[in-house]
């Protein structure tokens, strides 16, 4: 008879309760649980995502020792623990003595590691390292939304929850597809449409949402920040806006009116690539609706106006009144399970945990104070996106990577690379072998979700509790735990008995989530932070009385002027590379790679979606293997014919080794919140006679790279 | 009347999590470890079309053509379904040709592929969607569909359908006043 455990799914950040079923001290199955986002249901990720915890070798090794070696040009050999964390305490100490703290750079994990293991970790580089070089892979995702509703409304995080979006009466969707990122949401928009919901959608492509949209916009790849101006535009002119609610509720109207009035539908239809009585009457219907919702998600934000781009929408929702109630808001969609509560625990270079300011000399005493360190460092650090640039410069020796892949998710991956190759030190903490490990002088196996317990934040603010199904397997230790050792061998006596201590530690510290304890997280326990103490219910929606987390407690209207996508196209590249999501995969691979079911859906080396007439203009035929080439590199990709994909764009997923589109992409950032500009690469097709070569090439190349992993541990 | 399995369009975000329910409800226990892409043979097939996404399977028609063309009996009319007599199939694909949905296969059997070549029979049998009449709690891809997009369509089913569409017919007749209808005298 098997055990069932309660979880949280570890892959997208709707936060999905489930059970683990469990015989025989193995994972055997996975049903849905009755959590509060996800009511029962899940995806096929999380019912059949689970068999990579048996080791199944499909793609990478488990890492089940530590691994080390003195010499880049040694291979790594198995260690005890005792020496690998000995190696990492002096050789980070040592960079720390010659070249500063700052030259060391620290990541946390959004993934399996949890809340605790994150919180320890940026308290290892504040206060045991000494620097707030500490970041994580939220730069490459949502980070333009924190920034950008901070600045507007004040908190960064969705304004109104999962559960409220079947109940809103218009969904506005700008750049975002649910079906294939987080499926537990697409299903609370289907119920929203049965509601009556009318549905607009933004969007190069005709995703899923589209098809059941009651007006889609098909819009040019980059035109944002032009296009949400004449949102703004129209709202003003047609006098749609709430004009009490922007009196009593908001500043900056003025300067905001100003820069929108040339970005009329006239002037923008060239931009956008849609009509003006299409722009017109999207916001003619978002305005009509009693309440209203806009969700966003990469579309918006991994561009080089992203955080731009955020607040614009922030206003066409100030100008609205569609804050401060149930069932309106600003929703940016957070991806990954954990990536809400890795910005909660303060895995970022401006921010302790709990979203307090590091420059905040008050803030800086009590943490001190708590950590028992005489200070701590007061300027922001590096964002991760600049690591490339700041090993030029001979500002970054060291590289701490926990639970992240940057050899695979960062744009422009020879860039990455070469730095990997530069740094004095890399240490790779994580479940499976990667990309990034290749480079690493030390490697720290830890256990993986299903193997520990912790808590997680989901896409709305929700504290949820994640449970410890099976004994790991091999000599691995829990992140929180190898970060303790590490800290203490360095000279910071630290020690936990378990991830409830550590929870309790960083409750007493932040104000916004005092009240959320463990108790209250028992079974299906859901505590949505703010939540400030324990008989407080927790918070669904925020600004409710339309209080706004500003200085001055309104919310503030911005536009800018919209600025054209970075990479020229030209005659040598000509086509747009966007890339996007599928549902059956999730982020790098390393998890649902060694899953069974999943990876007999989708393998090596990805679709690349492309447009029948531009197809026929290269001569490409459906499911052949095509070369993409960008300024920056090559990747090997299979054709996927549709419609569904606009004209002088083709889209990408960034999960493949062989068609590692990474290899492709740009390294330009957001000026404020270093997010790259993903969506919008210029690139070449080239068409392959030879198509049984091509083939036999990929499972060469295949193999090789699965090979090389194996290798590298040894079994 | 025939029962069938049956998605909505409408509420399908494509996500294949049924194909999986569907291959690994009609497999051996150990399934999930021995998967892969040559031995993957869903009984539903997500389709995307440029402006639908929906699984498809087989409707169970009531005259149903596999049946009729097929040689040997396999395909008959029984338990409210068109079912499978695997043991009586030859693979001669009639079936398949006939198949206005393209929703059956002729395929290997599990045993042949066990001892294949050794055997020199190769045992096949007609696969399509069998209401998964074998599983207690029904069909599996209706269970994990996350859209809950897939139902069991059956006589009473269509017929409240049809009660509730006759219903607002009837109220939206009913904005004809007396004498307003098309085709009355007026007084």
């Amino acid at each position: 008879m098997a055990e069932r455990v309660l979880t949280v799914c570890p892959y997208c950040g709707s936060g999905c309760k489930m059970n683990l079923l469990v015989e025989n001290g193995a994972i055997v199955g996975a049903e849905g649980a009755h959590g509060v986002t996800n009511e029962g249901e899940l995806c096929l990720k999380g019912y059949y995502g689970w068999d990579f915890l048996n080791d199944t070798k499909l793609l990478t090794p488990r890492l089940k020792k530590p691994l080390l070696r003195r010499r880049r040009s040694e291979e790594l050999k198995e260690v005890s623990w005792d020496e690998a964390i000995q190696f990492t305490a002096s050789r980070l100490q040592k960079i720390k003595h010659k070249h500063g703290a700052n030259s060391i750079m620290l990541t946390g994990s959004a993934r399996g590691s949890g809340n605790e293991a994150n919180y320890v970790m940026q308290k290892l580089a504040r206060a045991v390292i000494g620097t707030n070089n500490i970041d994580h892979c939220a730069r490459l995702c949502h980070a333009p939304s924190v920034a950008g509703l901070q600045a507007t409304v004040g908190n960064g995080a969705m304004s109104n929850s999962i559960v409220e979006l079947e109940n809103t009466k218009c969904i506005f969707v700008f750049g975002y597809n649910a079906a294939d990122s987080h499926p537990i949401v697409a299903r609370r928009i289907i119920k929203a449409k049965e509601k009556g919901a009318k549905i607009v959608v933004c969007d190069p492509r005709f995703i899923e949402t589209a098809r059941i949209a009651d007006l889609y916009l098909p819009i040019k790849n980059g035109c944002n920040m032009a296009l949400v101006n004449a949102f703004g535009n129209v709202l003003i002119e047609e006098k749609l806006y709430n004009q009490e609610y922007v009196a009593k509720h908001t500043k900056g109207f003025d300067e905001y009116k100003a820069v929108v009035a040339r970005y009329t539908p006239e002037y923008v239809e060239k931009i956008a690539g849609v009509s003006s009585a299409q722009i017109r009457e999207a916001m003619r219907i978002y305005a009509a609706a009693p309440s209203a919702t806009i969700v966003w998600g990469m579309g918006v934000t991994q561009w080089g106006q992203g955080v731009s781009v955020v607040k614009g929408l922030s206003a066409l929702a100030l100008l609205t009144g569609n804050l401060g109630r149930p069932n309106v808001g600003v929703d940016p969609v957070r991806g990954q399970n954990n990536v809400q509560g890795s910005c909660d625990m303060g895995v970022l270079p401006n921010f302790f945990p709990g979203y307090q300011k590091v420059t905040d000399p008050e803030v800086r005493a009590k943490f001190a104070k708590a950590w028992g360190v005489p200070d701590l460092p007061a300027n922001p650090g590096y964002c991760l996106t600049e690591v490339p640039h700041l090993v030029k410069q001979g500002k970054l020796k060291a590289y701490y990577v926990m639970g992240e892949d940057p050899a695979q998710s960062d744009p422009n991956l020879a860039g990455i690379r070469e730095a990997l190759e530069e740094m004095e030190l890399v240490v790779v903490q994580d479940i499976f072998m990667n990309k990034t490990a290749l480079f690493a002088d030390v490697i720290l196996p830890a256990t993986s979700w299903g193997e520990h317990e912790g808590v997680y934040t989901c896409a709305d603010r929700g504290f949820q509790r994640f449970n410890k199904a099976i004994e790991p397997q091999g000599d691995v230790k829990p992140d929180w735990e190898i970060l303790s050792l590490l800290a203490t061998a360095i000279g910071y006596p630290m020690k936990y008995k378990n991830t409830k201590e550590i929870w309790n530690e960083l409750r007493e510290l932040c104000p916004l989530f005092s009240g959320a304890t463990y108790e209250r997280m028992d079974g299906l326990g859901y505590v949505q932070w703010p939540c400030p103490a324990p008989s407080h219910p927790g918070t669904q929606y925020l600004y409710d009385g339309n209080k706004f987390d500003t200085p001055d407690g309104r919310g503030y209207l911005s536009a800018a002027e919209w600025i054209p996508p970075f990479d020229k196209l030209d005659e040598e590249f000509p086509v747009i590379l966007c890339t996007v999501r599928e549902v059956g995969h999730y982020s790098v691979r390393t998890m649902t790679g060694n899953c069974r079911a999943l990876q007999t859906l989708a393998d090596e080396p990805g679709c690349l979606q492309i447009n029948s007439a531009d197809a026929r203009k290269h001569g490409i035929d459906d499911q052949q293997l095509v070369w993409i080439s960008s300024r920056r590199g090559k990747a090997l990709v299979r054709a996927q014919v549709t419609d569904r994909a606009n004209e002088g764009a083709v889209y990408m997923t960034y999960q493949w080794w062989v068609g590692a589109c990474n290899e492709l992409t740009v390294d330009h950032f957001d000026p404020v919140s270093k997010t790259p500009e993903y969506k919008y690469s210029a690139v070449r097709l080239e068409s392959i006679k030879d198509q049984a070569a091509a083939e036999a090439y990929l499972q060469t190349q295949y193999n090789a790279m699965r090979e090389k992993l194996t290798n590298v541990v040894g079994n | 009347m025939n029962k069938l399995v049956i998605a909505d369009p409408g509420k399908c975000i494509g996500c294949r999590t049924c194909e999986i329910a569907c291959v690994l409800a009609h497999s051996a226990a150990d399934a999930m470890v021995r998967m892969s892409p040559a031995s993957f043979h869903p009984r539903l097939m997500v389709v995307k079309t440029t402006t639908v996404s929906t699984p498809v399977q087989c409707r169970q028609c009531e005259d149903a053509p596999c049946a009729v063309v097929c040689p040997t009996g396999t395909l008959v009319l029984r338990n409210n379904s068109v079912e499978v007599i695997p043991s009586r199939c030859i693979g001669c694909k009639s079936c398949m040709i006939a198949c206005r949905f393209g929703v059956i296969e002729v395929l290997p059997c599990e045993a042949t592929l066990a001892d294949w070549p050794l055997s020199s029979r190769m045992h096949v049998e007609a696969v399509k969607c069998d209401l998964c009449e074998h599983r207690a709690s029904g069909p599996a891809c209706i269970e994990v569909c996350p859209m809950k997009a897939i139902s069991i369509v059956d006589a009473i089913v269509l017929a409240e359908a049809a009660r509730k569409r006759r219903e607002h017919a009837a109220m939206v007749q009913a904005a004809f006043g007396p004498g307003d209808s098309p085709g009355q005298a007026s007084t």
